[in-house]
């Protein structure tokens, strides 16, 4: 896949599989758009890791949940290269995953999925809203979304979080029916639990065990394993996809 | 970076002279100061360490050194702790290991010393584990009492995290004062474990220390070897040869040499479920520390008439380390450990060619290798670093003969079998020299209280002091109180 003279936006890649997908696609020739929200030097690590990938990179700060950081942080894009051929929908509300402390059906609050609503689809909505006009500027854009496989298979009852990835997949498919006539695709990449990343740190060994017991390809995902999919989908390879959801867990699910 | 290896009690820093080992991995560096002692330094320390274990350990009732050992290894399990952050991010750096198979294992050795694992310890080897502490009545008549030696000095080597606390706990509960030289590929875990027992249990502070000298500088070698009461060291047969030459007649020598180990699949452990965890486990195996311990297999005999014949078990195996390899990779080979596995898969993909019952399944960015093969071959070392060889017999008695010829080398044998072929499989391969037999999965993860090597780890440490039954009644006819 070759991404040369393409300029990508992927959210949340200061770090774990953001900061993996940007890696991967500056390996692929594209200019990377690197936004992050707090750590710059973290950030700025994953631009230099870019750019010696053979692409180009630069980080930008910008909080996906406000509407005017996320109108600078696409300016600031076209504003560098004119162009935005694809957007990663990554970041997403810092999350504990750690089946031992979460948070019980009762003791989940409404502000606790609205949060969560707001990190997954708010954040995505408000950069797809400011990257429209940029993306419509040269024709076969693609719109890459980050969900999870614990929506097909909630193998942690994660209610707040899962609910939102949810959302987030009937979002995508509901903006890829209303942007495919304008030959701008909108698709999801659903991990299983990935590690290492810092959000699945406090995840138990011997709940990655129990996974990798029901998994068929026999262990967990790594941020490089989920790169490849959204590589794909955001290439032309994958040019006739649009409202998909491509599971990347080793199989434990299915469809 | 820069960080100090060693424990001086005593010493004042400033007077010794310090060496620096370089290491480094991914673009960072890190530096390891090394203490160089001179021979009056060295009589000071072993004085010091000689009279603390004398006035203070010896006198501490066993149970106390227990909960200090129990207390500091907790320490070392909590992720949050600074010591166990600085083993997470410094030990990786040192020897290379992937830094998630360093958390993940040192997690598992250490949970082997906590309390009730350290009781387990004592239970192994003291009936009445009371004896460390005062004379006790035994069977014959009379009374004994175990006396652990005033300096121990550990020799300790190889590269895995956390190996050296073994034998220094082992020390520990036979109230032996302690003296350890750390190895150059790995020389920071002891002594942050000693400054750790110290700050956990301040009474310990001057009873341990840990020290450095160069592999092969005979002089200092000789200053301690005088000085040791028991000496207890791991390496090869050449370095304990040549150590076992310089030990005084009169000094315990107490050598733990290298071994070999290997996998017996029996076929019930090979039908399309059960395969499954079988490869896992025996793919951990291979994996873990990249084959650098005495435990880790080097050859799986794999049994005929399973649901998946061996060669297929082969195959599983073979994913399953291609999934190690991703999740845990290998560390990055120095150029005599790369052209050693490179000779061994040289000389496997030719027997390949030239005989169709052997194959070798190979990742190609070299990662892992598992060699198979159609008939019994003798136990040969593989090329390490995630090589081995699936061997296929008819029935597991056929690798008896194998093994047999390799005696004094053999050491953990990982056993796939349904109960009763256990225990049969079991007597054999004790017959044959074998001291351990594991699940898969577990080769490098012993039990606590395992006879290492078969021996004893806590009463070949110990001298029993013994009150005749005779003197206790030749002391009552001597008592104020009698008739």
């Amino acid at each position: 896949m070759d991404f040369r003279d393409r300029t990508v936006l992927v959210t949340g890649a200061g770090r774990g599989i953001g900061a993996a997908i940007a890696r991967a696609f500056a390996a692929a020739g594209a200019t990377v758009a690197v936004n992050y929200r707090q750590d710059a030097d973290s950030a700025e690590a994953v631009a230099a890791a870019c750019r010696a990938a053979g692409g180009d990179g630069w980080a930008v700060r910008a909080d996906v949940t406000d509407p005017d950081a996320v109108r600078a942080l696409v300016d600031a894009v076209a504003g560098e290269t004119g162009r935005i051929d694809a957007v990663v929908n990554n970041a997403f509300r810092p999350y504990r995953f750690d089946p031992e402390r979460r948070r019980t059906f009762t003791d989940t609050t409404w502000d606790d999925y609205r949060s969560q609503v707001d990190g997954a689809v708010h954040a995505t909505y408000l950069v797809c809203r400011a990257a429209l006009p940029v993306m419509l500027r040269h024709p076969g854009g693609s719109i890459v979304n980050m969900a999870s496989d614990l929506v097909a298979r909630p193998t942690v009852p994660y209610h707040d979080y899962t609910t939102a990835k949810a959302a987030l997949i009937g979002f995508s498919r509901t903006l890829a029916a209303d942007l495919g006539p304008l030959g701008i695709r909108v698709n999801c990449v659903a991990p299983g639990l990935v590690h290492p990343t810092d959000a699945s740190r406090s995840t138990r060994e011997e709940v990655r065990e129990a996974i990798i017991a029901q998994t068929p390809l026999r262990r967990i995902a790594t941020p490089d394993d989920v790169a490849g999919p959204v590589l794909f989908l955001a290439s032309d390879r994958s040019r006739f996809m649009t409202g998909q959801t491509l599971y990347v867990d080793g199989g434990l699910v299915m469809g | 970076m820069r960080e100090v290896a060693g424990y001086l009690p005593g010493l004042d820093p400033d007077s010794v002279a310090w060496r620096t080992l370089a290491f480094g991995r991914g673009g960072t560096d890190l530096e390891v100061a090394v203490p160089e002692l001179t021979p009056a330094q060295v009589a000071a320390l072993a004085e010091r360490v000689r009279a603390h274990a004398r006035s203070v350990l010896k006198t501490m009732p066993v149970a106390e050194v227990v909960t200090a050992v129990d207390a500091a290894v907790a320490r070392l399990l909590d992720r949050d702790d600074p010591w166990r952050r600085r083993a997470e991010r410094l030990l990786p750096l040192v020897t290379g290991y992937d830094a998630e198979m360093v958390r993940h294992g040192l997690t598992s050795y250490l949970k082997t010393f906590r309390k009730p694992e350290l009781l387990r310890f004592l239970a192994e080897d003291f009936a009445n584990p009371g004896v460390l502490d005062d004379f006790q009545p035994v069977p014959k008549g009379g009374f004994a009492r175990a006396f652990g030696p005033d300096l121990l000095l550990h020799v300790w080597a190889g590269n895995v995290p956390g190996l050296p606390l073994w034998s220094l706990v082992c020390g520990l509960l036979v109230k032996a004062g302690g003296v350890g030289k750390v190895p150059s590929a790995e020389p920071l875990f002891a002594g942050w474990f000693a400054r750790l027992l110290a700050e956990v249990e301040p009474r310990l502070a001057g009873c341990l220390a840990v020290v450095w000298w160069k592999g092969g500088d005979a002089e200092r070698e000789a200053e301690w070897l005088r000085r040791a009461d028991t000496v207890l060291a791991y390496g090869s047969t050449a370095s304990l040869e040549a150590l076992r030459a310089r030990v005084p007649v009169t000094t315990r020598f107490l050598p733990y040499g290298h071994k070999i180990s290997f996998a017996l699949v029996s076929h019930a452990a090979l039908d399309p479920h059960t395969v499954r965890a079988t490869a896992r486990g025996v793919a951990h195996d291979v994996a873990r520390w990249d084959q650098q311990g005495c435990y880790s297999p080097h050859v799986v005999y794999v049994e005929r008439g399973g649901g998946v014949d061996p060669r297929g078990f082969a195959r599983h195996l073979a994913h399953e380390l291609a999934c190690q390899a991703i999740r845990f990779p290998r560390r990055a080979l120095d150029p005599g450990d790369a052209g050693g596995v490179a000779a061994w898969r040289h000389a496997e993909e030719m027997q390949g060619v030239a005989d169709p019952a052997r194959e070798l399944l190979a990742d190609p960015a070299g990662a892992w290798a598992v060699a198979y093969a159609d008939r019994p071959q003798p136990l040969a070392p593989c090329g390490l670093n995630r090589t081995v060889t699936v061997v296929a017999v008819d029935r597991l008695d056929d690798a008896l003969p194998c093994v047999a010829p390799f005696r004094p080398l053999l050491q953990t044998a990982a056993v796939a079998a349904p109960p009763r072929e256990l225990f049969r499989i079991a007597g054999l391969l004790g017959a044959a020299g074998v001291t351990r037999v594991c699940a898969p999965g577990a080769m490098a993860a012993p039990e606590a209280g395992w006879h290492h090597d078969g021996r004893f780890n806590l009463s070949d440490l110990v001298a029993m002091a013994e009150i005749d039954r005779g003197a206790e009644l030749a002391a009552d006819a001597l008592a104020p109180y009698r008739d």
